[in-house]
């Protein structure tokens, strides 16, 4: 037996088997791996199935958007149009129209949205007593759980001209009546204060896991350094909480496009088509009930993509500026 | 002058005490390390100094000045914690002047402050980093260099160095000795470590339990240990002990007769533990010494010095011996001495200490 230490002065411990071994190929670790994690695989298959089947397979129809698609012809056998669908939509008043309320609504939901869950949190986190803690924290929560239907209902109950608590209080104050349903200028508010009312309580989770996560004795050792809850709040909370923030903002800016379908549908009438409707109700219109699904594929693409471009953008920017980002 | 003082603090929550009635100064610019096992109360008792635990009962003075219903703010200490609780968002700098900040103090003062103790830390050339850009030892250097900024009369350290590897923290055990030395400030340390404790402190004070069970400098502990607690938790390997009944001339464990050279007077059949130190055990017969005979079970190596684990009747026994750059001596002792002076005699009953006279 060869001492395989001697030239490094060491002394032989044991015998060492020489055998030398062959690298193994790439396929016989693959296969390895598969044989010994299958059960993670398995787990994952509803996942992939479900992507597959709900995203990626509706991408084929996606063509349809560059063809003039005729449900008799199918959508392979279509003729190829060309980009002549996006220019209909870009021609069109009422679609440019749809595009901006869909970026104004987005942007007073962005601006006074956004930020709601992340002051609820705040304040949430602010209250000492448990009980009174946990009962404010489920009254807020509550609105997320109930359906859109019915959410337009209360809204429409609440802002009716006769008998709606919101002209019952002008009344008090000597104004008249307002149909706030019928008038354009009115839609916007209350949409995006439906939206906070609804989904603020819930949204404040996450920020709620957050704050739960901040090492205690950074409060501890601010505590001991002389700050108060103010100034704890701002110089530790925020700051600690900012990457789940961004993160927030990000998948936020992704779906800038998607303002809720079901509520605006249920919300608007004809009166305030000039200020309520949005990309996704205009497709409806168009696609479901006018049969131009092929002019609604190209909405629908245009607003996917716009999404997919500001989601990349503001990744970028947070990744560059902050350390966060998504990926 | 008193630095800090603590007379029959308790602490409870709800209906359970952890904290049974402390009393102890701390004499200014000493540094006292609190040390025992984990749930031991040292670290309530830590907190309740800093403000950030409400004391139940008794009375915290610092610097004669009493504290229980003072704002932590207010109570000019400064605390390092275990886990640094450095800022994340903030750079060594910013967290260093975190403090002098929020107590608004000059602009020129605060960069001064911190360029003078960042030199002191040797954190000059690191000011501009995050914390996660730093090693766990440079980090525990921020940490004290946000508590020294302040200028505090006291400090106070919440086992600050038990997140760093073994070389680290012997390496910063010194660094916090030296700082201590250089700046005089009271401070208390709190450990479960007791080779920090012996090492940091001008004086320890045991814990367990929620008591104290003694205070003293090291050596005093180590020499003269109160009872059985304290012989076991201070020194490593802990002090040897056996169940023994004195006799007419000693103490009796099992078969053999150990001479403990003083006398015992009435005590003759009181049933007691008698204590060893395995330093104190040698391999050669001395004056006053007694041959016990064992069944070697294991010889550990650590260089200069080897550790013997052996049987001695029922009782399993840890001794030290010289190793003279060779164990192979070591492996056939079949016989240790045991000095006479410096075997401790412990209460079977109570666990304490006994006086006999020599």
């Amino acid at each position: 037996m060869v001492d395989r230490n001697a030239d490094v002065a060491g002394i032989p411990v044991e015998e060492v088997d020489n055998k030398s071994y062959a690298p193994e190929s790439t396929w016989a670790r693959t296969v390895d791996h598969f044989k010994r994690e299958w059960q993670l695989y398995v787990m994952l298959a509803p996942t992939i199935i479900w992507f597959l089947v709900f995203l990626y397979k509706p991408m084929y129809g996606l063509q349809i958007a560059f063809k003039d698609y005729s449900i008799f012809r199918g959508v392979a056998d279509s003729p190829w149009v060309g980009l002549e669908h996006f220019e209909v939509l870009f021609a069109n008043d009422q679609f440019v129209r749809a595009v901006w309320n869909t970026v104004k609504i987005s942007a007073l939901n962005l601006i006074f949205g956004f930020p709601a869950p992340i002051i609820l949190a705040l304040m949430f986190n602010e209250i000492l007593h448990a009980t009174y803690k946990k009962t404010a924290q489920t009254i807020v929560y509550l609105p997320h759980f109930i359906s859109s239907v019915i959410i337009a209902g209360i809204v429409i109950t609440a802002f009716a001209p006769t008998g709606g608590i919101v002209n019952i209080i002008l009344g008090w104050f000597g104004i008249d009546s307002i149909y706030f349903l019928t008038r354009p200028e009115w839609f916007r508010p209350i949409f995006v204060g439906t939206g906070i009312w609804q989904e603020a309580g819930f949204g404040s989770i996450v920020f709620l896991a957050a704050i739960a996560g901040v090492n205690p004795s950074l409060y501890e050792s601010a505590v001991v350094d002389g700050a108060n809850r103010w100034q704890m709040m701002w110089k530790i909370t925020i700051p600690s909480i900012l990457p789940t923030i961004l993160i927030m903002l990000i998948i936020r800016i992704g779906n800038i496009m998607e303002v809720s379908f079901e509520l605006v549908i249920l919300l608007y009438q004809p009166a305030t088509y000039e200020t309520a409707d949005v990309v996704n109700t205009w497709i409806y219109r168009q696609g479901l009930q006018s049969g131009q699904y092929d002019l609604a594929a190209a909405a629908g693409l245009f607003n996917a993509v716009v999404a997919f471009v500001l989601v990349m953008t503001a990744n970028t920017l947070s990744r560059r500026y902050s350390r966060t980002s998504l990926w | 002058m008193i630095g800090v003082s603590l007379s029959g603090i308790i602490k409870r929550y709800g209906a359970l005490q952890v904290v049974h009635g402390i009393d102890l100064d701390v004499a200014e610019r000493e540094f006292v390390v609190l040390v025992g096992p984990s749930g031991c109360g040292k670290s309530t008792t830590l907190r309740m100094i800093a403000g950030l635990e409400e004391i139940s009962e008794g009375d915290l003075e610092i610097h004669g000045k009493r504290m229980n219903r003072i704002a932590p703010k207010d109570r000019d200490v400064a605390m390092v914690f275990q886990n640094y609780a450095l800022y994340p968002h903030l750079n060594v700098a910013d967290n260093m002047a975190f403090g002098l900040r929020i107590r608004r103090m000059p602009k020129d003062q605060i960069a001064t402050t911190i360029a003078e103790t960042a030199e002191i830390l040797g954190l000059t050339e690191y000011l501009e980093r995050r914390p996660a850009d730093l090693s766990g030892g440079q980090r525990q250097r921020v940490a004290m260099g946000r508590a020294i900024v302040r200028h505090p009369k006291v400090f106070l350290f919440d086992e600050p160095l038990s997140n760093l590897d073994a070389k680290l923290r012997t390496q910063m055990r010194a660094e916090i000795k030296r700082l201590h030395n250089r700046l005089g400030v009271t401070s208390v340390y709190v450990t479960h470590d007791q080779v920090e404790a012996m090492t940091l402190a001008d004086r320890i004070v045991v814990m367990n339990d929620g008591r104290i069970e003694q205070v003293g400098t090291p050596m005093e502990l180590f020499n003269n240990p109160a009872n059985t607690f304290v012989a076991g938790f201070l020194g490593s390997p802990p002090m040897n002990q056996m169940k023994a009944q004195l006799t007419e001339t000693g103490a009796r464990v099992g078969n053999a007769e150990i001479n403990l050279g003083r006398a015992i007077n009435g005590n003759a059949g009181r049933d007691v533990i008698i204590g060893i130190r395995p330093e104190h055990v040698t391999l050669q017969p001395g004056e006053q010494t007694t041959a016990l005979p064992i069944d070697l079970d294991l010889v550990e190596p650590l260089g200069s010095e080897a550790l013997l684990h052996a049987r001695f009747g029922e009782d399993e026994m840890v001794f030290k011996a010289d190793t003279h750059g060779d164990i192979s001596h070591l492996q056939g002792v079949a016989e240790v001495h045991v000095p006479a002076a410096l075997v401790k005699v412990f209460d079977a009953e109570t666990g304490r200490a006994l006086r006999l006279e020599h």
